[in-house]
């Protein structure tokens, strides 16, 4: 399988270049490529400059950062102990001359370059938001989320790079943080700058970059204009969504909606008596506020759905349900359990089961062992054994091929395989996080028949999903999470017609 | 030389024994338990205690003794693995600590002298002894000019009966799946309802009662024990092996100790005894270098 | 108490009772030092009582067998450890984390069970007599060395080669994309900590009339580790604070002399769950993340893996 499949892309200088796709699409591959952490079979990469051509591939990275390309990390790495002028001034490393040995004895000279570089430093930090003199002593890990990705941004300008490649800088940020990114990008490209811009903020990519390459299983399949590419059916029908639903949703009240299915609410307001109960729950990972403040309730028989960007604090909330984190502040129960101080294995055992992101297939066990242990929690062994019998049965995928390790099943395979082995545990509340994730659009289309299915069984669930526009439909009633809030909550068919989510998170 | 191969199968058991034990720990807590050498060293000396100093016989004791080593493999969860894994410290801390409990291990059995804190456990001090003769039945069966003692038969059929129990309970088992759930992705096991940190405790008593095992089976067949055996003769060899057949897999820890075993027998009787102690760190060494993974152990890449 | 009561008031008199302990002290904070350069640049690596042997005997070896001064012959002894290790480096340096510990623990009993043992040369087994050895004139170099070894790893710390030590401990990764070469870099600091080692095993021999090869097995690396981890490895002082308190300790508490590694298991745990950072550090030792270290932590960003 390829990560890159025969990508080819021309960066002229002073640019701003958009480079989108879907999750797994192979963005973060190409960069890790170009920058020189992937070693590629085939093909070139070369700068070329006034002083000539440079052939960058089978480079190691750091002979590339000293070409004047520099990088942030979708994950984001900064040097978590070193104070955030540290990480600044580490950046200016290959500009700096050696001047190791010379400082074995402090001399007045040394300290005065040390001096400018604190200057140059302090600058950067301002540059990109960042206050010098409340914020440049502190360790980067006690920084907000926000200016720790503003701090790795001033780390790589640091290396005063003809070309920065910023690898979804502004995940997690909300939406007036977004656009000081924006501004700080276009005010970068106006002095002279050539960005590569990877995000998954439709606004953010639209809205900054001259031109935009898409990416989808690892090929390019697009390329142009914000405004070509958005239209291209290919795009859209990989990336934002079918193209019946794309345009559906444009039109507010519009006759296609109600072909689609104006779903029945169960309830159209919170639950009286819920399963789950969430009240005012604060979350943090250190210094990073995830979860602010968020209060929900699912009733019985309901599928609710957790509809939000990236980073909002989605899977923060499903984890602190299923006792992985423990909040910081508020209220969360499951009938009568207390969720915020039960063990986890209590709670699965009371029927609360999370389907996690990214499926956490043990992907060396085979399809069947995957399935037994899906009935670990349950004492009555031999009627677990007859339901696994009868989903291997209700899902051929799954039972053609028991014996095989469930690493080998593709994607939209291992997704189905997650939530059988999920309704194995005899769920109460089943939470699904992200069931859709990085899926072809044809298994996204199996899985939420599938999740439709259960529900119609009688399984309640909490969905959370980035595509908006599936878990809308699906879903009784949903709520819109951002940045660590809960900003609007309604049913599905009433939160799908709101032009402000269509803006946000239909696309366009 | 047939004599000689049949040494090194046995000594290949004790080997795979204790590589094996090493390995579970490592496969499924991601720890390096260095205090895994230790417990076999007690294995041995509170068996040899329990027959020299208290009379008991011998497989009485051995049984004991190994239950005393599983409660000690508990004792490392408790006191040097579970207070690192609250404080989410990074797994070097570990490391560290079992160095700082086999230390404390080590040096009780090395200062117990008739009269002192310990003396009930050991009495010799850092000398080596063996088991006092007579106390464990050693029948000599002779084959076709090739002498089989008893002992070395009976450690050859205990080894490889527990290996092939462990082996079927890890492969065909609830618990051995939720075993290999943990060791593959905790995060995952957690979600299924499985108790990890009860998976963690079983893992070192299991572990600790196989090092003690392997520690006693080693004091009978060499005739050696003393405070130093685990640390001197099998701990830097364990991680060879586990090295060699690659971390965590268990397999490879049973594979690795008898091709421990062949090694070191030919490089003996080829180059003398001088060169046999050296030879596990050379083949340590290369390994590391040239497949790092070892024989059966996955190859482990960083997400970027 | 007697042991500090004597310290500050007769000083003269506790440096003449107490003069081995002193050098030994000497001797341990330089190792300390010597494992100190390669934690600061993030490597686990436990070779440092290999180095030491090897300046040792070489010291030792060409004292006996050649005219050369001793001085030269110390400072040879250092540059050959230095060279081997370069030598052993070079391979093994791409290792991280556990593997690269084992790999230095399999490099150190190899050249003692291997070398030091087989080779007629060293006395083998029997260890080696050094006529030339000088325990009360020794200490002066020893004391001397401390201070400016300190002083030049400290000065290092604070240079462009300590900020990009600094960088490769904290996230190798991101440091290559900071332009820095990370294999270069790494193998400086693991040749530095070999020469430092070796310099002090040289050192060692001066006072000792005697060099024995089971001196340089695991047990001694696992008491310079131990001096790191209780005294803290986020500057060079950490160290050296280990090194003092952990070899003064057995003198100053005498009744648990003989339990000396019972102490001093005890202290390790303690101060590796309740104070990791050491005496006195302020990060210690959160700096070997291999792999799979992040898969069970929560992600410490609320963006999802993708």
């Amino acid at each position: 399988m390829h990560a890159v499949d025969d990508v080819s892309l021309e960066i002229e200088e002073g640019a701003i270049i958009g480079l989108i796709g879907p999750n797994g699409a192979g963005k973060t591959t190409l960069v890790n490529l170009v920058t020189g952490y992937l070693r590629s079979q085939a093909g070139s990469i070369r700068l070329v400059s006034s002083g000539g051509t440079i052939e960058l591939a089978r480079r190691p990275p750091h002979a590339i950062a000293g070409f004047g390309i520099a990088r942030t990390f979708q994950t984001l790495r900064l040097y978590r102990n070193l104070t955030a002028m540290e990480n600044v001034m580490i950046g200016m490393h290959p500009r700096r001359r050696d001047d190791t040995l010379q400082r074995l004895i402090p001399l007045a000279p040394l300290l005065r370059d040390e001096d400018k570089r604190l200057e140059e430093a302090s600058n950067l930090l301002q540059r990109v938001g960042l206050d010098p003199d409340r914020d440049g002593d502190r360790r980067a890990s006690t920084l907000s989320y926000g200016d720790q990705r503003r701090l790795e941004v001033a780390r790589a300008l640091a290396l005063h790079p003809k070309l920065l490649i910023l690898d979804e800088p502004a995940a997690g940020m909300n939406p007036a943080e977004k656009d000081r990114v924006r501004a700080l990008i276009q005010q970068l490209n106006a002095g002279g700058l050539t960005v590569l811009l990877i995000d998954h903020d439709m606004r953010l990519v639209m809205g900054v970059c001259q031109r935009i390459a898409v990416l989808n299983f690892g090929r390019k399949i697009a390329e142009g204009s914000p405004a070509t590419v958005s239209d291209d059916p290919a795009v859209i029908t990989a990336y934002l969504g079918s193209q019946a639903q794309k345009s559906a949703a444009h039109v507010p009240g519009s006759e296609e909606m109600d072909i689609v299915g104006e779903k029945a609410p169960l309830a159209t307001t919170e639950p009286a008596m819920p399963l789950l109960e969430v009240k005012d729950l604060a979350v943090a990972y250190g210094a990073i506020q995830a979860v602010r403040g968020v209060s929900f309730g699912v009733a019985k028989g309901e599928i609710v759905a957790l509809i939000g960007a990236n980073g909002a604090g989605k899977s923060t909330i499903l984890n602190t349900l299923s006792g992985l984190l423990r909040p910081r502040a508020g209220v969360a129960r499951f009938a009568e359990l207390d969720l915020t101080t039960a063990p986890p294995d209590r709670i699965v055992r009371q029927g609360l089961v999370q389907v996690p992101e990214g499926r956490e297939i043990l992907a060396r066990l085979t399809i069947r062992e995957n399935l037994e242990l899906g009935a670990w929690a349950r004492r009555d062994v031999r009627a677990a054994h007859r339901e696994i019998e009868g989903l291997m049965e209700q899902f051929p995928i799954l039972g053609q091929r028991r014996d095989l390790p469930a690493g080998q099943l593709s994607g939209g395979e291992q997704q189905i395989l997650a939530i059988a082995r999920g309704l194995l545990a005899r769920p109460r509340l089943l939470l699904l996080d992200e069931p859709s994730l990085g899926l072809a659009p044809q298994m996204v289309d199996t899985v939420f028949e599938v999740i439709q299915r259960i529900h119609n069984e009688g399984v309640t669930i909490l969905l959370v999903e980035q595509n908006a526009l599936r878990a809308l439909e699906i879903a009784d009633r949903a709520y819109v999470v951002e940045t660590g809030r809960i900003l609007l909550s309604g049913t599905g068919s009433a939160l799908r017609r709101n032009p402000e989510v269509q803006k946000a998170y239909l696309g366009g | 030389m047939t004599q000689q191969i049949l040494n090194a199968i046995f000594i290949g058991s004790i080997y795979a024994l204790f590589a094996v034990g090493y390995t579970l720990v490592f496969g499924v807590l991601d720890v390096l338990n260095l205090a895994h050498s230790a417990v076999f060293m007690l294995g041995a000396v509170i068996t040899y205690s329990l027959v020299a100093l208290h009379g008991l016989p011998f497989l009485l004791a051995a049984i004991i003794a190994v239950f005393v080593c599983g409660l000690l493999g508990l004792l490392i969860e408790f006191v040097a693995l579970r207070p690192l894994r609250r404080r989410n410290a990074p797994p070097i801390s570990a490391l560290i600590s079992t160095i700082g409990l086999a230390l404390i291990f080590v040096a009780i059995v090395e200062q117990a002298t008739p009269g002192t804190l310990f003396g009930w456990l050991w009495q010799d001090g850092a000398n080596s002894v063996r088991f006092p003769s007579g106390s464990v039945p050693n029948p000599t069966y002779h084959v076709g000019g090739l002498t089989i003692e008893g002992t070395k038969l009976g450690i050859l059929i205990t080894s490889v009966v527990l290996m092939l129990v462990l082996g079927y309970v890890i492969r065909y088992t609830q618990v051995g799946r939720a075993l290999r759930a943990v060791a593959e992705n905790r995060r995952a096991a957690a979600l299924l309802g499985i108790n990890v940190d009860r998976i963690f405790a079983s893992t070192l008593f299991v572990s600790s009662a196989l090092g003690g095992l392997a520690g006693l089976l080693f004091g009978l067949a060499v005739s050696d024990i003393s405070p130093y055996i685990g640390r001197d003769q099998v701990e830097l060899k364990g991680l060879a092996v586990i090295v060699l057949g690659g971390m965590g897999s268990i397999p490879g820890a049973v594979l690795g100790g008898y091709l421990l075993g062949l090694i070191e027998v030919l490089a003996f009787v080829r180059f003398g005894s001088n060169v046999e102690a050296g030879v596990a760190f050379a083949a340590l060494f290369l390994v590391l270098i040239v497949r790092p993974q070892g024989l059966f152990g996955a190859r482990l890449r960083e997400r970027l | 108490m007697d042991f500090f009561i004597q310290l500050f008031t007769n000083p003269i008199g506790f440096y003449n009772q107490h003069e081995l302990l002193i050098a030994q002290i000497g001797i341990n904070a330089i190792l300390a030092i010597s494992i100190f350069v390669t934690f600061y640049s993030g490597q686990l690596t436990l070779a440092n009582a290999g180095f030491m042997a090897i300046g040792a005997y070489t010291t030792v070896i060409m004292s006996l067998y050649l005219p050369t001064p001793l001085p030269l012959d110390m400072l040879i002894g250092a540059v050959l450890a230095a060279l081997i290790g370069f030598l052993v480096g070079l391979p093994v340096l791409r290792l991280r984390g556990v593997f690269l510990a084992i790999a230095t623990i399999g490099f150190v009993e190899a050249l003692r069970l291997g070398v030091i043992l087989n080779v007629p040369i060293t006395g083998e087994g029997q260890g080696l007599k050094n006529p030339s050895a000088d325990p009360l004139g020794g200490i002066v170099p020893i004391l001397a060395s401390l201070p400016v070894l300190a002083y030049l790893v400290w000065r290092l710390t604070q240079s462009r080669l300590g900020q990009a030590w600094s960088a490769i401990r904290e996230d190798e990764l991101a440091a290559s994309s900071n332009g820095i070469n990370v294999p270069v870099y790494k193998m400086i600091a693991f040749v530095i900590g070999a020469l430092i080692a070796g310099y002090a095993g040289a050192l060692e021999t001066h006072i000792n009339f005697f060099v024995d090869p089971t001196e340089y097995g695991i047990g001694r690396t696992i008491q310079i580790l131990t001096f790191a981890v209780v005294g803290g490895t986020t500057n060079v002082l950490g160290p050296i604070v280990g090194a003092v308190f952990l070899t003064a300790l057995p003198e100053i508490v005498r009744g648990f002399a003989a339990y000396r590694d019972v102490v001093n298991g005890i202290i390790l745990i303690l101060v590796i769950i309740f104070r990791p950072q050491g005496i006195v550090g302020r990060g210690g030792l959160a700096f070997i993340r291999p792999r799979w270290w992040t898969r069970w932590r929560a992600p410490e960003r609320p963006a999802s893996a993708h």
